[in-house]
């Protein structure tokens, strides 16, 4: 009986580790697959927005499954719940949730339900930023973003446009490059510079090695190589002064635009009336400005910032909302924890309405300026997005500030935008419903 | 009656307007707005405008206006009854209503400044740009060999927002006045808006030399010059002959600029006359009051050079001690008390020697001094120097010194030098207790709080010898005993290590430095130092090159101890390292 009792006791003591040991493997197979996700939201909970494209790029670039919900908690994204994603999240700030597949289903529903959609993010795409080896003393967002976020990029430069590189990539941007060769008219104020001396030889070598008569004609030839990128279907972004010097280029391709200053000759007499929209990207109907000592390519900068006595002030910039199942494209370009951000001066700031081509997109607009600050369009098989303005962070820019060190921004809302750029060339493409 | 001016061909409407103005003179009695009593339209006319009565105010302005014409003579009460008629006509929503009166005022008198720059404002201000245009060339007509007509002319089209039409208004005049000289400012204005850096120094150069008054609106004017265009500023500013009002105007925008001492640089340099003494004696006043100590002693120290004068070698004392150099402030200090009485030198030269002595870790010759000069010393000086000289006893190593110092002085009431006394005794009781009462805190304080709060022993003799070493600056000791007693203080042990891990950084011994952290990994490892001890460890090791080991201490602080206060640190300088933010910042 004792034995009895006591094997007994042993059995029942056995029974109840096993039963104990089962619920423990349970409870550990149920938190296990509770976290079969990672939501990265994007609203106000984020503490790094910037670094969580960086994420979902990382994700991307090794081939895991990775969706971008629009509109959903400020375009958030959903990344499989790996081991590489959660150590990246936790050494760069990115706040992360768990997610089961129940949580998952029951965002979809709200997902279907209201403005917002699931893009699969399907391929990294590849990267190239316009800059030179040797940067000049400015700096650029886009590079400033990439490298903050943790995104791969190459740089390319002229050599390599006229060399056609240009089809190794999918995305290139261009920030501060005067495309019509007058080195922004800096020469009015920097031409005994040591880098503005250093920046025109360097061109003007570059022009005679491909036997091109002056910087203006080497600048219009590169133009001319990244419309037909876009052409071909490549995806363009560019902000600040290359916005507006890359399309009069392209539209210049066969009239003197330029000063003697950079040419040596005088600009053609009927320069406005022989410029070709057709070719151009987004305007139409503009004006040059002959003066060389007008620092102004156009009129279609509406702030005009370095020239002081037609300088508009800053205000702030509304992003547009687009209906994201119908029009993802746009839906992704604006996604963002704020729709109102305090605008920033560039070599081009904005854009005037007046000289936009029909059928461009307006991203963002100053409510009740006559100009727009984000506008975005397609071209052939490609698309192209101009952001005006130099520096979200720095709006009064100046050559010769200090770089902006974006981790004192990991929220930036004006910096998301350029960062929504590159990451929507990687969208499974869905047919346009609009 | 306006209206019907207005309606009326130029030359008539302004006969008329006189004429009716001066018939209402006699029409309009001039009373006390108060009590009806007859009183002067001035007093009567501010009275109004005082008490918000526009209307009524305009009326007494006129009957002033009107007798002031009818006079002849007196300009001052012309220029007093426009400028009141423009304020109270503003008020009352009638600004145009000036434009009349002031026509009838320029009919008699063609060239009246007053009058003219009041119908410049209204014209402006109505966006009457034809009739501003017109009035200009009158009054320019009037006063060809005048600078007032076009200064007025561009200062009105600067306001309105118009630099490139002042511009070439200034181009104009400077061909009708042959030169611009006289219009200097508006020049420099102009450049400066339009953002011309190097004309406008070149333009402020001239006008502050002739009109020095405007080197304060110079100030404001060049302190926006970007980064970029200071050089040229500055070459503009030190050009020869070298003249100390632009050396002057560059000293303040360099202190603007945030560089006080390329400021002093650029004032030491001009030519040395009385003026210039005066300019170095506010620019050093002005370096004290900013705190830029080091600077303010080159300014005390060369004005004293050049004028030896008790008081400002003083000063130049007292700037060299709060700028660290006790040995030059107890030079210059020498030198000033040659320049006073032995009563003089006591009162106003010794604190500086005592603190200075303190500071050497000569306390013997500090309490010789003040011993020598009791004579001269009241209570309140006395009491006053007990601090000081506590303070150098304690950095010469001698607590019981000190304790008597504090104890004459009756400062046994005072629980930071009771507790800080305490602590050097190794009475932690009363150390805790009374430090934790003390009035102020500094890192100093902190620290010894953070270790006290960390152990319960009563009574530890090493750890006062420690904290006094420290107080007598004798760190490499300090770190050494720190470290040492950390085993016998066994609680309080990481805090202990730190402390001395921080120490020896401080003294540049940073392989010592990293031994205490690493013995705090190894030893200590659920300590709160933990986190502190993987940052340091990790710029050490990049500090030596290897960057894969400090990539991974960063990336074991943020991943094992998130809520760290160290993570923003460790965050930074892993994107530091990777090259994911400017090198500069």
């Amino acid at each position: 009986m004792r034995a009895f009792t006591d094997t007994s006791r042993t059995r029942l003591a056995g029974r109840a580790w096993v039963r104990a040991l089962v619920a423990v493997v349970l409870l550990t197979t149920a938190s296990v697959a509770r976290a079969q996700s990672l939501l990265v939201p994007m609203d106000d909970g984020q503490r790094n927005h910037l670094k969580a494209y960086g994420l979902a790029f990382q994700a991307i670039k090794s081939s895991q499954r990775a969706e971008w919900f629009l509109n959903y908690r400020g375009g958030s994204f959903l990344l499989p719940d790996a081991a590489d994603l959660r150590r990246r999240a936790a050494l760069d700030g990115i706040s992360i949730e768990p997610v089961s597949d129940a949580d998952v289903s029951r965002i979809r529903v709200e997902v279907a339900g209201g403005n917002m959609d699931a893009v699969v993010l399907e391929r990294a795409p590849r990267v190239a930023i316009y800059r030179p080896k040797d940067q000049p003393p400015w700096d650029d967002a886009v590079t400033l973003a990439l490298t903050y976020a943790g995104i791969d990029f190459e740089s390319i430069w002229d050599d390599d446009i006229l060399n056609g590189d240009l089809s190794k990539y999918d995305w290139v941007h261009l920030h501060h490059e005067d495309f019509t060769g007058q080195f922004n008219k800096l020469y009015l104020a920097y031409r005994d510079a040591p880098w503005f001396i250093a920046q025109r030889q360097r061109d003007e070598a570059t022009a005679t090695r491909y036997n091109l008569p002056n910087v203006p004609a080497l600048k219009k030839s590169v133009a001319d190589g990244i419309r037909t990128f876009v052409e071909n279907g490549g995806f363009l972004f560019a902000m600040c002064g290359a916005t507006e010097s890359l399309d009069l280029a392209i539209s210049a391709f066969a009239v003197d635009i330029t000063g003697p200053f950079s040419d040596g000759t005088p600009v053609a007499s009927d320069a406005d009336a022989r410029l070709d929209w057709e070719r151009s990207f987004a305007f139409r109907n503009a004006h040059i400005e002959p003066s060389p000592y007008v620092n102004a390519l156009s009129d279609i900068d509406g702030h005009q910032v370095n020239v002081p006595a037609r300088r508009q002030p800053l205000g702030t910039f509304t992003l547009f909302d687009f209906s994201a199942k119908l029009d993802p494209v746009a839906t992704m370009l604006v996604q963002d924890h704020r729709t109102v951000i305090p605008d920033f001066f560039g070599v081009t700031t904005s854009f005037n309405k007046a000289v936009l081509k029909p059928g461009v997109t307006v991203l963002a607009s100053e409510d009740g300026a006559p100009w727009v600050k984000y506008i975005h369009g397609d071209y052939g098989q490609g698309s192209w997005t101009f952001l005006g303005g130099h520096d979200p962070e720095d709006p009064q820019h100046a050559i010769g500030s200090a770089p902006t060190d974006l981790s004192l921004h990991p929220n930036s809302p004006a910096y998301r935008l350029i960062l929504n750029n590159v990451l929507f060339p990687a969208a499974k493409k869905k047919p346009r419903k609009t | 009656m306006i209206g019907t001016l207005r309606r009326l061909p130029g030359a008539g409407a302004i006969a008329l307007a006189a004429s009716l103005l001066l018939s209402s003179a006699t029409s309009l009695a001039a009373q006390d707005p108060a009590s009806g009593a007859a009183t002067d339209p001035l007093s009567a006319a501010l009275a109004h405008e005082d008490a918000g009565r526009f209307a009524e105010a305009a009326g007494s302005y006129r009957l002033l206006l009107n007798a002031a014409l009818a006079d002849g003579t007196s300009a001052d009460q012309i220029a007093l009854a426009l400028l009141g008629l423009e304020r109270v006509w503003q008020q009352a929503a009638m600004r145009d209503s000036i434009v009349p009166v002031v026509q009838a005022v320029l009919a008699a008198r063609p060239s009246d400044p007053i009058a003219r720059s009041i119908q410049f404002r209204a014209l402006s201000g109505a966006a009457r740009d034809v009739d501003l245009h017109a009035a200009f060339m009158a009054w320019r007509d009037a006063a060809p060999a005048e600078a007032a007509p076009w200064r007025e002319y561009v200062r009105t089209l600067m306001a309105m927002g118009r630099p490139l039409a002042a511009d070439s208004v200034l181009a104009q005049a400077s061909e009708a006045l042959g030169g611009r000289r006289e219009l200097a400012s508006e020049v420099a204005q102009i450049a400066a808006t339009l953002e011309r850096w190097n004309d406008a120094a070149h333009a402020w150069r001239t006008a502050v030399e002739v009109m020095p008054y405007l080197e304060m609106a110079a100030t404001f004017s060049l302190q926006r010059t970007p980064e970029a265009a200071r050089d040229s500023v500055r070459r503009v500013l030190l050009e020869q002959p070298n003249a100390l009002l632009p050396r002057r105007l560059l000293a303040t925008l360099e202190t603007t600029w945030g560089d006080p001492r390329a400021g002093w640089a650029a004032l030491a340099s001009a030519r040395t006359n009385d003026s210039t003494l005066l300019a170095w004696s506010e620019f050093g006043e002005r370096a004290e009051a900013t705190g830029a100590w080091s600077v303010a002693r080159d300014v005390w120290r060369a004005l004293f050079d050049r004028v030896p004068d008790a008081a400002t070698g003083r000063r130049a004392a007292q700037a060299a001690l709060s700028a660290g150099a006790p040995a030059e402030a107890l030079e210059l200090s020498l030198r000033a008390g040659e320049l006073m009485s032995p009563q003089e030198r006591a009162q106003r030269l010794l604190m500086v020697d005592v603190e200075a002595l303190g500071a050497l870790g000569r306390a013997e010759e500090a309490a010789k001094r003040v011993r020598d000069a009791d004579r001269y010393l009241d209570d309140a000086l006395r009491a006053d120097l007990a601090k000081p000289l506590v303070t150098a006893w304690l950095r010469a190593g001698d607590v019981a010194r000190a304790r008597e110092v504090a104890l004459q002085a009756g400062a046994l009431d005072d629980d930071q030098t009771i507790g800080w006394l305490a602590l050097y005794d190794g009475d932690l009781v009363e150390a805790r207790r009374r430090l934790v009462r003390a009035a102020t805190r500094d890192a100093a304080l902190t620290d010894a709080l953070a270790v006290l709060a960390r152990t319960r022993v009563e009574r530890h003799t090493g750890l006062g010898e420690a904290v006094l070493a420290l107080a007598r600056q004798d760190t490499a000791n300090a770190v050494a005993r720190f470290a040492a007693i950390a085993d016998s203080l066994d609680d309080a042990a990481p805090a202990l290590l730190a402390m001395s891990a921080r120490l020896a950084t401080l003294t540049g011994t940073s392989a010592d430095a990293v031994r205490y952290w690493k013995r705090i990994l190894s030893e200590y490892a659920s300590a709160p130092e933990v986190p502190e001890a993987l940052l340091e460890i990790a710029r050490a090791l990049e500090r030596d090159g290897d960057i894969a080991g400090a990539t991974a201490r960063y990336e074991s602080l943020l991943i094992d101890h998130p809520g760290s206060a160290m993570v923003p640190q460790a965050r930074r300088e892993l994107e530091r390292l990777r090259g994911r933010i400017p090198e500069a910042a």
